[in-house]
């Protein structure tokens, strides 16, 4: 119990370290929002205008000190402020708008490449020298180390554009309307598989390496032999003694890859024309739009950290040792 | 766990087999599809008065709300919208009339009164946020001058703000005067004047605009639907117009004849005019040795224009005009060979020996060397990534060198390069002009010692720091000059002007860009019939177009 309440005061400091960069970050970067709004106007809007603008956005000329405690306390109170690029829409609902949609993609992509990823390396393992050790792993790995958006690019241009499978792009067919309606799933469905498709080629690779890598190890183990002379069935040497041993690696990397995931699916969803975060991201950063900016990478930074939390708990679930002490 | 798994694969090969038997799109449909802005997802935002800061759609000004004329750059003449006629009440010009168009009506059945373009003038003097064109910088009140028409009172005789006037589109007053806040308002239920203004659907990927059943052009405006697709990305445009899917677009294709026409030679069309801003490659004139007008031709005769349009804009426009004004100023513009403009011709022996004639010496490196006897570099700041301003800089640090100029293109990102353009800290950088109808405001704009800033005070114009008294004169005199020619004198004499003084170097025009696909729908501006630019980058022009669309008929259909 005290060790969860450890982990809690970590994450605690985690997240408002967290805010301080959100915060300071963009503050960094070279250049002026408001030039922004000037450049997209081609230098003819009126200084009167401008003026009026700043004030209505919001840019004040406070200390550094007083706007970080005006930040502060208002994300305290989940107030994310006005995007300046898309004036006046409020980031919180901006980024709520679009936030289901990458939690889909993301959501879906890194399940099933954890999951197959995972019984496609304890099978590697199992049966070495099989084809899915020989052929699939390396083929896999060597698609992985594509970068997302050119997986994606290419498939689009093949299954959607050349041979018309798959949509071009969108989340659903445009002109209909979200429902809990079958036909809406299957709709979604044929929408999400190119985009999950590709951000499941580039990362299984890894899942099957790495959990091969544990099985191996695993498999040389004395319990295993034990459990083979025990009498037990394959099955269950594989599933309940094997993998579960071995899976506590691949467990600590999906933590760390929900990050990887969620930055890999913004590009993605760009090629994909994906209605989720992605493009709000560039177009925040281009248009050095502070609050958009500070409230994805606060909602990114967040994510991490709850699969960390996630991945703690799963910890004490698949390994004993972890509970024993503390609790 | 083998169990899931398969059952994981067996479920994927469903759903590729349900994608495969999906049925193909219908071969016809009943809503024109555009796309202009990228965007993932679309945000419910129908407030024109936010519509060029980006927060407002992109349709809130081409389809929603109307202007009292519009300014065609194609023909080089307003049109009138939602005034029938405009007039001078005094000799002195400071009284100017407009003639409201009689029956007239908003979308929720009301009809438009002078009062609502009285209120609209009013709105924008009460929240100068608004008033991005800044009319109240010149006008000093508007009111009924009878029951159909409104009287603009000026501050001065001031002939450029007619067109700022006349394109201010007008909102309806029973509805925005009980609005708290209009600069951060949404307006999600738009009424309006305009042809497209019922919303049919509002998805964040996608939204449709149904036509005002009100609007006043009867027997305009033919085509059912306006559907706006939301396209983050340049390729995935460039599919869906590949595949027929975008019927009006402005995106910049390379090669367009064989990638976009050739795949379907009868219904896709594009049409690039030369009527777009002019590229200009800025040498700051507040730094040595640019403060030096004849060091500043002698580059702009170092520069290979026509090599720069055939390599970096696929032929798609022309070297630049000496007065720097592209083809919307046809009507002002002087012949294009006059002997004070000779320098934005490729000549770089004339370029070298003027260069050694002012005292820059090559050294035993063949480089150049300053009065000071450093090695004469030059950085020419461009966008990363804007590949077009990218494969110019190339051409161009390669023609500099040649010349003796240690010349070097230097990319940065957007941000950290427009900043030192407006501060004035930059040696050499790529840029656009103000995209403009008015000869006066492109000048202005360009090389007005009023808009002329210290280096490191953020500047909206005049980047490269000139300043010239008689410009200044001949501008204000142009700015209360209303008789046609007149004008035209002093418009020719600020392009000789600006060819003596050489404040920027032309490079080129940009071309508008507009894509039109006559599959479903007709009648779309072309060469053939220049009525408006097809480009949907031109608003309020772009109205004129939405109107003049209508669908194929069955015969035109079957003829092809």
């Amino acid at each position: 119990m005290i060790k969860i309440l450890q982990r809690l005061v970590f994450y605690v400091v985690a997240i408002f370290l967290a805010l301080c960069i959100n915060f300071l970050i963009p503050r960094l970067m070279p250049g002026d929002p408001m030039n922004m709004i000037f450049a997209r106007f081609q230098g003819q809007m009126s200084p009167e205008a401008i003026a009026g603008l700043r004030q209505a956005m919001g840019f004040t000329d406070a200390s550094m000190a007083s706007q970080f405690l005006h930040y502060f306390t208002s994300i305290l109170q989940g107030n994310f402020g006005v995007s300046t690029s898309l004036f006046p829409a409020r980031v919180g609902d901006v980024i709520w708008q679009s936030l289901g949609w990458t939690v889909l993609l993301a959501g879906v992509s890194l399940l099933v490449s954890f999951s197959c990823g995972t019984v496609l390396g304890a099978l590697a393992a199992w049966r070495r020298g099989s084809w899915i050790d020989r052929v699939l792993t390396p083929a896999l790995i060597f698609i992985g180390s594509f970068p997302y958006f050119w997986l994606a690019m290419l498939l689009v241009y093949i299954f959607a554009y050349l041979v018309e499978w798959f949509p071009i792009g969108h989340a659903y067919s445009d002109g209909s309307k979200p429902a809990w309606t079958f036909a809406f799933f299957v709709d979604v469905m044929r929408h999400l598989f190119l985009p999950a498709l590709s951000i499941v080629l580039a990362t299984i690779g890894g899942w099957i390496l790495s959990m091969r890598n544990a099985m191996v190890s695993v498999l040389g183990s004395e319990f295993i032999n034990l459990a083979h002379c025990k009498g037990l069935s394959d099955r269950v040497v594989l599933v309940r003694y094997a993998m579960r041993n071995a899976l506590l690696p691949n467990i600590t990397g999906l933590g760390m890859a929900v990050g990887y995931v969620l930055a890999g699916s913004m590009l993605t969803e760009i090629v994909f024309s994906y209605p989720g975060q992605g493009y709000l991201l560039v177009q925040a950063v281009r248009n050095q739009d502070y609050p958009l900016m500070q409230g994805l990478f606060f909602c990114i930074t967040l994510a991490v950290l709850l699969a960390n939390w996630m991945v703690d708990l799963a910890y004490y679930w698949l390994d004993p040792r972890t509970r024993g002490q503390n609790i | 766990m083998f169990i899931k798994f398969w059952r994981t694969l067996g479920l994927l090969a469903w759903l590729a087999g349900v994608g495969a038997c999906q049925p193909k799109a219908p071969s016809s449909r009943d809503y024109l599809v555009i796309s202009t802005e990228p965007a993932t997802a679309w945000i419910r935002n129908f407030n024109p008065f936010t519509a060029s800061t980006g927060g407002g759609r992109w349709s809130t000004i081409a389809a929603m709300f109307e202007p009292l004329m519009i300014y065609n750059r194609m023909q080089g003449k307003f049109v009138p919208w939602l005034a029938t006629e405009q007039r001078w009440e005094d000799a002195e010009h400071r009284r100017l009339i407009f003639s409201l168009r009689p029956s007239v009506r908003w979308s929720d059945g009301q009809a438009l009164k002078a009062e609502d373009v009285v209120f609209t003038f009013q709105l924008l003097k009460k929240f100068p946020a608004l008033d991005t064109n800044g009319v109240w910088s010149f006008l000093e009140g508007v009111e009924l001058a009878a029951p159909t028409e409104v009287r603009f009172r000026f501050q001065k005789p001031f002939a450029p703000g007619l067109v700022y006037i006349a394109q201010q589109f007008i909102v309806p007053q029973h509805k925005w005067q009980d609005v708290q806040d209009p600069v951060s308002y949404a307006n999600e239920q738009p009424v309006a004047t305009g042809p497209y203004t019922e919303l049919n659907l509002f998805e964040n990927q996608v939204y449709e605009l149904g036509r005002n059943p009100y609007y006043w052009q009867k027997d305009k405006a033919q085509v059912k639907a306006l559907r706006f697709p939301a396209f983050p990305s340049n390729e995935q445009v460039m599919l869906n117009l590949l595949k027929g899917k975008i019927d009006l677009a402005a995106n910049f294709i390379p090669a367009v004849d064989r990638v976009y026409v050739a795949k379907n030679p009868e219904n896709h069309h594009y049409w690039f005019p030369l009527v777009g801003n002019m590229v200009f490659l800025y040498l700051n004139n507040a730094q040595p040795p640019f403060d030096q007008e004849e060091v500043r031709k002698a580059v702009s005769r170092g520069i290979d224009r026509q090599k720069i349009v055939k390599v970096a804009m696929f032929n798609y426009t022309e070297p630049a005009h000496p007065s720097g004004m592209t083809r919307a100023f046809e009507k002002w513009r002087l012949p294009v060979e006059q002997p004070e403009g000779e320098w934005v011709r490729f000549q770089p022996e004339k370029a070298a020996a003027d260069l050694d004639r002012l005292g820059f010496k090559r050294g035993a490196d063949g480089m150049r060397r300053l009065p000071d006897g450093k090695i004469w570099s030059l950085d020419i700041a461009v966008v990363t990534g804007w590949s077009d301003w990218v494969r110019a800089a190339q051409i161009m640090s390669k023609n500099l060198q040649t010349l003796g100029i240690d010349a070097r293109m230097r990319t940065y990102d957007f941000g950290a390069y427009f900043s030192q353009l407006q501060r004035g800290e930059f040696q050499a950088a790529i840029s656009w002009s103000t995209d403009t109808v008015e000869p006066y405001e492109f000048y202005r704009w360009l090389m007005a010692g009023t808009t002329k800033q210290a280096v490191g005070t953020s500047s909206p114009s005049n980047w490269q720091r000139f300043a010239d008294p008689v410009v200044d004169a001949k501008l204000a005199a142009l700015a209360s000059s209303f008789d046609e020619g007149e004008q035209r004198k002093l418009i020719a004499d600020l392009q000789i002007l600006f060819m003596q003084h050489a404040p920027a170097i032309p490079l080129f025009p940009n071309p508008a860009w507009g894509t039109a696909n006559t599959e479903h729908f007709v009648n779309y501006p072309s060469p053939a019939e220049p009525y408006a630019v097809l480009s949907p980058n031109y608003r309020p022009e772009i109205l004129q177009v939405l109107t003049e669309l209508r669908p194929k008929t069955q015969q035109e259909k079957k003829k092809l």
